[in-house]
């Protein structure tokens, strides 16, 4: 299709203080991106990020550090080799350290999605043997079973949905 | 990796927890629960930000923090597409052609979304051919009619005509060829036809002087002739009257109705009177009717009639009553109140299911056996309305007077026919009369113009079935020449002239004015025995020589009434223009008067070309320009609503900035603030002449504004004629010299003061015509000119220099009070009200906003044809028009200007009041 091309990488922000992942904002994250560049590659890697449209933080997830980033497909490698020079993130007035570890590269936002699905209960899954105790276990089998049984429970609503517009009509 | 970073959390003990526990751990997964399942860029839950966080979460809270990130992406992914085809999910290899058609085609995990969509699509199962079968059409008609009443020339119209509903039916507003001008043309020089059958007609019965005694109550003698008027009590004519509510006179108008006396019968003071309203009109003229005519008839008789309440109508007027057990749709009809759709019975024939009859009757007995009945005649009558010179040549040659039936062959059977027609043939004064009806019908043919008729004729007739005449191709009707085809001795050609002259000079004498479209029993053997055209084309293919006419056959007798409506009565340019003939008929045969009219090579209109009619003819138009009645009003509301949806469908930036264009209210007209202004501006006035009685006005003004006041629009005659003759007249010259006949009537202070105190808060209507180029539109905005515009026109007489309205002051004027006004309704008023482009709703002072004063508002304007230039029709304050008059010279005495709403530049125009409205 006719569209400007774009990457989207999936990336984690990994810190030693988890409670600061919640001072994250996307303008913050937006703005540690564009220093790290400027200063890995000049204004020859800046020039691509002027293009706001193409260059974006689209989805940031404050409780579980996921970002997603857009770059243009043409040179998203070079901005992909900056990341990992990114140690800290400047966000109202603290200075969080952190690093970004990139999950995955896809060429939409939907298989970006997809994929996050798959690697989040993964993780969840992972997590379930190592438990400590049984009250932790419980929890987590909870929230492992809220992951899939939402399903069920989209295609009602989804249902429910349709049958109000034919009432409509 | 993320479990090395994470362990240190999964592996703290549980104990080691802070003191405030579980609780913000909890909380917080929870408020992202309830964030939106996919949110762009920042996230807005950053509210907690100042508490205090948690130094440790558990593995509780991080997989709480998962699972909530999965669900959304899950919400995300398995979104559908903003378009509702399925197949778009799929990568553009795996998509078929035709994939809509066939679900088959779709990968298997999508087939039951398909499927469903699909479903929906496929509510209409049966096939063309089942829905077009008569019956299965038939019922789908009679669902469609259950909200809007149709006409029976409905299918017609909706093959060719824009179809509006309004009012409760469903009319033709357009038609979907250009014909603008053409039907302009034919109503000038040949022949427009209209479908008028929506107006509603209300037949009232008793004795004469009671029903006037009744009527009386809701007009005055003062606004012009009444009910009572001679001519038409007589039957001769039919007059038209503004109503009021009952009692009420000048303060509260109902809307004007068009009557129709049945002439007298010999001995007998019993009558019959038609009024025809307009079904915005009927709701509350039938029920004022109603109980004026009761107040009268309790009045008279000391025994106490209730109220005419719905329990005690019963259905009908027939000589024997009838017992309880009528028609349950007419009883069910009457029990409730009659604002709904009519009730509405499949019609076992099924030719004209809209032919259903709204008939509710209630009558009032006194127990001195008079009575009193009012009764709705709604879509019971056909009316027709033919417009133009030509519409007497065209009624004359689509229709024939009734054959008599052959005498022997009723002489021969002797027993009484069931038909109405053979019955009548047996009387020989019935005969009479229709014969010397039939002679006035020849009469018509020759005559010039319909104009030259005197206004309001009525004729009564039997006419032919006229399908029975109907022309193999579509004709134009031409007036037959009056010297051509008389080869008749010149004696007979005399005689002709002669009752020609007396025909146009008199009209129709009063017995020939009597019809049997009147009679109820007539009206009803004439609908149940029609013909059906089915019979009618068996007929013709039995015939012996194919396409030669068919014999009478004797139910084809119908009666019907014509009724002369006149045309431009005021001004003296194109004076009775538009005039032409209603053609009323009893229900049932609509269509088979309609397309032998439609042969006749006549055009047809729809609403809005009864707009532009009566705007040719300089006539106020119901709905539209009475602002005083409870429809005009309503009318006015709906045309504000309908306009502001319009104008705010429109991007902000390519929207008319009005503010900026000094116009207040582009979209309705607040005549009341302005009716209040001018009245304020008058006192203002005249106190700095005289300070007494100021404390009377004012306490007086004040009891007017505490009630529900709405401006007065009528004035009675006298001061109407004294108003209009201080105004100009137009600059044509046989006006001129008509005014130079009468005394000029003066206009000094004493006496605009005197009229000033009894019309110190009304509204005239006036027509507006251009002096130079331009053209008017609705909501124009009539103002003041300054001396030093009037000179401008003066020293460049016609160089169609109209003042500019210094646009760089009104633009700045507007601006500063745009700059420093909207603070104070947005603060008060939420700013969602605020539309871009208009004013805030508390209106500043509408009649001083611009630089020159406003006096009234246009409400109808175009360019005229009939005229040739700009015409506009409104409203203007009195004391505004008055004031303008007295400060004007002579010789520029009525000249106003006129503003677009979407424009800067001012017109001159003069103003026009005429006398007869």
């Amino acid at each position: 299709m006719v569209r400007i091309k774009s990457r989207h990488l999936l990336c984690e922000i990994n810190v030693t203080d988890r409670n600061c992942l919640l001072l994250l904002d996307d303008r913050a994250v937006l703005a540690a991106v564009k220093d790290t560049v400027l200063r890995m590659h000049g204004d020859y890697g800046a020039a691509p990020l002027c293009f706001l449209c193409v260059f974006l933080v689209k989805y940031l997830n404050a409780h579980t550090g996921i970002v997603f980033l857009r770059f243009p497909k043409n040179c998203y490698k070079l901005l992909w080799s900056a990341l990992p020079f990114i140690t800290s993130i400047e966000s109202r007035g603290h200075k969080i350290s952190c690093f970004f570890n990139c999950l995955h590269v896809g060429g939409t936002i939907r298989t970006c999605q997809k994929f996050l699905i798959r690697y989040n209960t993964q993780q969840l899954h992972r997590m379930l043997p190592k438990c400590k105790n049984e009250e932790e276990k419980q929890e987590i089998r909870q929230a492992i079973l809220n992951c899939s049984l939402l399903r069920g429970k989209k295609e009602a609503f989804e249902e429910a949905s349709e049958s109000e517009e034919d009432e409509e009509e | 990796m993320l479990y090395t970073v994470l362990s240190p959390y999964l592996f703290t003990d549980e104990t080691t927890i802070l003191p405030k526990g579980g609780d913000p751990s909890t909380n917080r997964p929870k408020r992202s629960h309830h964030q939106p399942g996919w949110v762009r860029g920042h996230q807005k839950d950053g509210g907690d930000y100042s508490k205090e966080m948690p130094k440790y979460i558990t593995a509780g809270g991080f997989a709480r923090a998962r699972a909530a990130e999965v669900k959304a992406m899950l919400k995300a992914v398995t979104k559908r597409p903003a378009s509702c085809h399925v197949f778009e999910t799929l990568p553009k290899h795996m998509r078929r052609r035709a994939m809509s058609h066939n679900t088959k085609r779709l990968p298997r995990r999508l087939r039951l979304m398909a499927m469903k969509l699909k479903k929906k699509e496929q509510t209409r199962s049966k096939s063309r051919k089942a829905r077009r079968r008569h019956g299965n059409l038939l019922l789908e008609f009679n669902r469609r009619q259950r909200k809007n009443i149709w006409l029976e020339t409905h299918i017609w119209h909706a093959k060719r005509f824009h179809m509006v509903k309004k009012w409760g039916y469903c009319l033709g507003d357009r038609p979907t060829y250009k014909c603008y001008r053409p039907c302009y043309r034919a109503m000038s020089s040949h022949c427009l036809l209209q479908d008028l059958s929506y107006y509603c007609c209300i037949e009232l019965q008793g004795e004469e002087d009671r029903l006037l005694t009744g009527l009386s109550q809701l007009t005055s003698k003062e606004a012009g002739p009444t009910f009572a008027a001679a001519l038409c009590l007589s039957g001769r004519r039919q007059g038209s009257v503004v109503v009021y509510r009952a009692g009420q006179y000048p303060s509260q108008p109902l809307g004007p109705v068009t009557f129709l006396w049945r002439p007298r019968t010999q001995g007998s003071t019993h009558r019959q009177l038609w009024i025809w309203a307009h079904p915005t009109l009927k709701q509350v003229l039938s029920s004022i009717n109603l109980r004026s005519v009761c107040d009268c008839s309790e009045a008279v008789v000391p025994v106490v009639v209730p109220e005419p309440s719905p329990a005690e109508v019963t259905p009908t007027v027939d000589s024997e009553p009838k017992p309880k057990t009528t028609p349950g749709a007419k009883r069910k009809r009457s029990s409730k109140d009659q604002s709904g759709p009519p009730a509405k019975k499949i019609l076992g024939d099924g030719t004209r299911s809209p032919t259903t009859p709204v008939t509710w009757k209630s009558n009032v007995t006194c127990l001195i056996c008079c009575l009193m009945c009012c009764s709705d005649l709604t879509m019971e009558i056909i009316r027709y309305r033919l417009i133009g010179p030509q519409s007497h040549t065209v009624i004359t040659e689509a229709f024939e007077a009734a054959t008599s039936c052959d005498v022997r062959f009723m002489k021969n059977k002797e027993s009484p026919s069931s038909l109405w027609w053979p019955e009548h043939c047996k009387d020989e004064n019935k005969m009479h009369l229709h014969q010397q009806q039939a002679d006035v019908f020849h009469l018509l043919k020759g005559i010039f113009s319909t104009a030259e008729l005197p206004p309001g004729t009525i004729l009564g007739l039997t006419v032919d079935d006229p399908r029975l005449t109907l022309p193999t191709k579509k004709v134009k009707a031409l007036p037959c020449s009056v010297s051509g085809p008389k080869a008749v001795s010149s004696s007979t050609h005399l005689v002709d002239e002669e009752k020609r002259r007396e025909l146009v000079l008199s009209g129709v004498s009063e017995h020939c004015c009597q019809s049997f479209l009147w009679d109820r029993s007539v009206r009803d053997n004439v609908i149940d025995n029609k013909i059906s055209e089915q019979e009618l084309n068996r007929m013709r293919s039995e015939v012996l020589v194919p396409g030669s006419r068919l014999p009478v056959p004797p139910q084809g007798r119908v009666p019907v009434l014509l009724v002369h409506q006149p045309g431009k009565q005021v001004g003296h340019e194109m004076s009775s223009w538009g005039a032409g003939w209603d053609l009323l008929l009893p229900k049932g045969w609509g269509m088979a008067f309609w397309v032998p009219l439609v042969y006749r090579g006549v055009r047809i209109g729809g609403l809005n070309m009864s707009l532009k009619h009566s705007q040719n003819k300089s006539a106020p138009h119901f709905p539209h320009d009475y602002p005083d009645c409870p429809a005009g009003v309503h009318f006015q509301e709906e045309q504000e609503a309908e306009l502001l949806d319009k104008f705010k469908r429109r991007p902000p930036a390519k929207r008319t900035n009005y503010i900026k264009h000094g116009c207040l209210a582009p979209f309705c007209c607040p005549w009341q603030q302005l009716a209040e202004e001018w009245e304020h501006i008058t006192r203002e006035g005249g106190e700095e002449r005289e300070g007494a009685g100021r404390s009377r006005t004012t306490t007086e003004a004040d009891t007017v504004m505490e009630g529900r006041w709405r401006p007065l629009v009528r004035m009675n005659r006298k001061s109407l004629r004294l108003l209009s003759g201080w105004c100009k007249p137009t600059t044509s010259k046989g006006q001129r010299a008509c005014r130079l006949r009468l005394p000029p009537p003066s206009l000094d202070l004493s006496a605009v003061k005197s009229f000033l105190t009894s019309h110190r808060m009304t509204l005239v209507w006036v027509r507006l015509s251009l002096l130079s180029g331009g053209k008017p539109e609705l909501h124009g905005i009539v103002c003041v000119p300054t001396s030093e515009d009037l000179k401008q026109l003066k020293s460049s007489k016609k160089a169609a220099a109209p003042s500019l309205p210094s646009d760089k002051t009104v633009e700045k004027e507007t601006e500063l009070s745009s700059a420093s006004d909207p603070n104070i309704p947005i603060t008060s008023s939420s700013p969602l009200d605020l539309v871009l482009g208009l004013w805030p709703d508390p209106l500043p002072s509408v009649a001083s906003h611009c630089s020159r004063l406003t006096l009234g508002w246009v409400t109808q304007g175009d360019f005229s044809l009939s005229a040739g230039c700009g015409e506009a029709l409104g409203f203007v304050s009195v004391p505004g028009l008055l004031n303008t008059l007295q400060n004007q010279p002579m010789e520029h005495r009525g000249t106003v200007l006129l503003r677009n709403p979407t424009s800067l530049q001012y017109r001159f125009f003069e103003v026009n009041l005429d006398p007869l409205i």
